[in-house]
C-alpha cells in the first residue's frame, strides 16, 4: 500500500474495501492527533478527535472529492470536530486541564536546554490559549502543518483574507504574550490560572 | 490603511515564504526603510521560531487499534489480551466461571470482609458454581446481585459510566468481562465500589482511560454521602503510582472534592505527592487537599505539620504551594 497516492488509497475505500486504513492512518494520525491536541489543549479528548475523524473519512469516503488533497479534508473533519466540542459548554471548562502536559525532549540535549525547551513548552502553550479558537486554528494550521492560506480558508470555511487576518492577529497576540511571559514569574502558577 | 499596516499584513506569508515575488520584494524594502516595520519582522520572526520549539506530542498507540476495529480490520499489533484458555471448551467453562465471580448471587453482597487483593497473575477460577445468568448476551445486573470478589487480572474493556438521571441515586457501570456486563446500583452498594476500585486500579487492563474514570468517580463521589474511603484509598493509589500527571493531578483534585471522612484515610499519600512529586500541578493539588481536611476539622499529625512548615519556606518550590502550606498552618494554629 505504502507506495500508492492518497488518491488512489482513497478510490480502494469508496469501493467498499477498507484494507488501506492502516495506511491512511500511518501517513496522517500524527498531524491529526498534534493539530487537535494543540487546538483543544486535552489529550484525551484529541484521542476522541483521532479516533472519529478517521472512522469518519473512513465511513464517508465517498464525500471525498478527488480533486482536493486529503489532507485538507481530513484537517476540515478534524476542525470540525474540534469546533463542537468547544462549543459544548461542559469542555470549556476542562480546556485548561492538559496545560502542564510534559513531553519528553529529546535525549541528546542537556538537562539545562531540556529544561528550556519544556519551559518554552508551557509558554507557548499558554499563549496558544489566548488566541480565540479561530485564530488558534489559523495559526496552528499554518505554522505546524504547513498549509497554504487558501487550503486554511477551505478547511475554516471562510476567505482567503480572513485567514490572512487571523494568522495576522495570531501573531501579533502570540508575539506580545510571548514577550512579556519572557519575563518571568510563576509559569507554572499562571499555567494553571 | 498605512502601507505600514499593508506590509505587516504580509509579513506571515513572509515568514512561511508564500508571498509572491513582487510583494516579497516590496517588504523586504519596506523593512529596511523603515524602523519600526523592521522591529515589527524581527518580532514576528523570534517569534515564529520560538513556537517552532513545540514538540510533536506522540499519538497513543491504542486509536489505531480503535480506528481499524470500528471499521473491521484486523488490529496492527497482537492482541494484548492474553486468552486464559486456548482449546474452545475450556475457555467457555473459563468465561462461565469468569462471570461467576462477578454474578455469584446475593450471598456475597454487603458481605465485605477484607479489601480486595489484586494479584500480578493471570485470571484464575477456583470453582465454578451453577450460575444464574446466561453468558451468550449482554446483560444488566442489579448491583446487589453480584459478588465484587475479583481474582487475578482480568481483562475490562469497554467501560462506560451511566447516571442516567442525575436526581436519582442510581447510577450504572457497562463494562465486557468475556460478554459484556452491566451492573447497577447505588454509589454505595460495595459491589459498586470494588468493581470501581478495580477499575481504578488496573487501567492497563482498562479502557477507555482511568482519566475517565476519574472525573466520573469525581461527579459521583463528591456528593454528599456517596464519599466512600475504598475509592479514596483506590485514588490514593493512583496518586502515588500513577506514570501519568495528568491522571495524578486528577486524582489529587478528586481526593480534594471528596468528603474529609473519606479524604482523611489519604492523609499520609497527599503528604507523600506534596513531598515528592516532582510535578507542580499535583502537588497544588495535594496542598489543597491538606488545606480542606484542615478546615473541615481534621486533626493533622506531626509530620504532615513538618512537611507542611518545609514546603512554606522552600525557595524553590512553586509560589502558590508555599501560600497554601502557610495557610493550612495558620488554620492549624488557630
Amino acid at each position: 500500500m505504502k507506495h500508492l497516492s492518497d488518491q488512489e488509497l482513497m478510490a480502494i475505500v469508496q469501493a467498499g474495501e477498507f484494507s488501506p486504513a492502516s495506511e491512511i492512518y500511518d501517513r496522517y494520525s500524527s498531524r491529526i492527533y498534534n493539530f487537535a491536541y494543540r487546538f483543544l489543549k486535552n489529550s484525551e479528548a484529541a484521542e476522541d478527535a483521532t479516533q472519529e475523524v478517521f472512522v469518519k473519512m473512513l465511513r464517508h469516503a465517498n464525500q471525498f472529492h478527488g480533486d482536493a488533497k486529503l489532507s485538507t479534508w481530513l484537517f476540515s473533519i478534524t476542525a470540525n470536530w474540534c469546533r463542537d466540542y468547544l462549543r459544548k459548554a461542559d469542555n470549556k471548562a476542562k480546556e485548561a486541564e492538559d496545560v502542564l502536559v510534559t513531553l519528553p525532549a529529546p535525549a541528546e540535549h542537556s538537562p539545562e536546554r531540556n529544561l528550556e525547551r519544556r519551559e518554552n513548552e508551557r509558554r507557548i502553550q499558554k499563549a496558544l490559549g489566548a488566541l480565540t479558537p479561530e485564530q488558534r486554528e489559523a495559526i496552528l494550521l499554518s505554522r505546524y502543518q504547513g498549509l497554504s492560506y487558501a487550503e486554511i480558508a477551505q478547511i475554516s470555511g471562510c476567505s482567503e483574507g480572513a485567514v490572512k487576518t487571523r494568522v495576522f492577529r495570531a501573531m501579533e497576540t502570540l508575539k506580545k504574550a510571548l514577550a512579556v511571559d519572557a519575563g518571568g514569574g510563576d509559569r507554572c502558577l499562571n499555567a494553571m490560572s | 490603511m498605512s502601507e505600514c499596516d499593508v506590509m505587516r499584513e504580509g509579513m506571515p506569508l513572509l515568514l512561511t515564504e508564500s508571498l509572491d515575488p513582487v510583494r516579497r520584494e516590496l517588504t523586504h524594502s519596506h523593512i529596511e526603510r523603515c524602523p519600526a516595520c523592521g522591529d515589527e519582522w524581527n518580532g514576528l520572526r523570534e517569534t515564529w521560531r520560538l513556537m517552532g520549539e513545540l514538540p510533536k506530542v506522540e499519538v497513543p498507540a491504542s486509536i489505531k487499534e480503535r480506528v481499524l476495529e470500528a471499521v473491521g480490520q484486523p488490529r496492527p499489533q497482537v492482541a494484548t489480551v492474553v486468552p486464559l484458555f486456548r482449546r474452545v471448551v475450556l475457555r467457555r467453562l473459563a468465561e462461565a466461571a469468569a462471570l461467576v465471580v462477578l454474578v455469584g448471587g446475593s450471598y456475597y453482597a454487603g458481605h465485605r470482609t477484607r479489601p480486595v487483593e489484586l494479584q500480578p497473575t493471570q485470571a484464575t477460577i477456583n470453582s465454578v458454581a451453577p450460575a444464574r445468568y446466561s453468558i451468550a448476551e449482554s446483560r444488566v445486573f442489579p448491583a446487589d446481585l453480584v459478588s465484587p470478589t475479583i481474582e487475578g487480572r482480568p481483562d475490562i474493556e469497554n467501560v462506560s459510566f451511566i447516571d442516567t438521571n442525575p436526581n436519582d441515586d442510581a447510577i450504572g457501570l457497562s463494562f465486557d468481562i468475556t460478554s459484556h456486563v452491566t451492573v447497577t446500583g447505588r454509589p454505595t452498594d460495595k459491589s459498586m465500589v470494588r468493581l470501581l476500585r478495580y477499575m481504578l486500579e488496573n487501567h492497563e487492563t482498562m479502557s477507555p482511560s482511568r482519566s475517565k474514570a476519574i472525573d466520573w468517580v469525581r461527579a459521583t463521589y463528591s456528593r454528599p454521602g456517596n464519599a466512600d474511603p475504598e475509592i479514596a484509598e483506590a485514588l490514593g493509589n493512583v496518586l502515588r503510582n500513577d506514570a501519568h500527571q495528568n491522571v495524578r493531578i486528577k486524582a489529587a483534585d478528586t481526593l480534594k472534592h471528596m468528603g474529609a471522612s473519606a479524604a482523611s484515610d489519604t492523609r499520609e499519600i497527599l503528604v507523600e505527592a506534596l513531598k515528592n512529586d516532582p510535578n507542580p500541578a499535583v502537588r497544588i493539588k495535594a496542598v489543597e487537599a491538606l488545606a480542606n481536611l484542615a478546615r473541615s476539622g481534621v486533626q493533622l499529625d506531626s509530620a504532615t505539620i513538618d512537611t507542611l512548615r518545609q514546603k512554606a519556606v522552600q525557595n524553590s518550590e512553586n509560589v502558590y504551594v508555599r501560600v497554601k502550606a502557610a495557610e493550612v498552618l495558620s488554620s492549624v494554629h488557630q
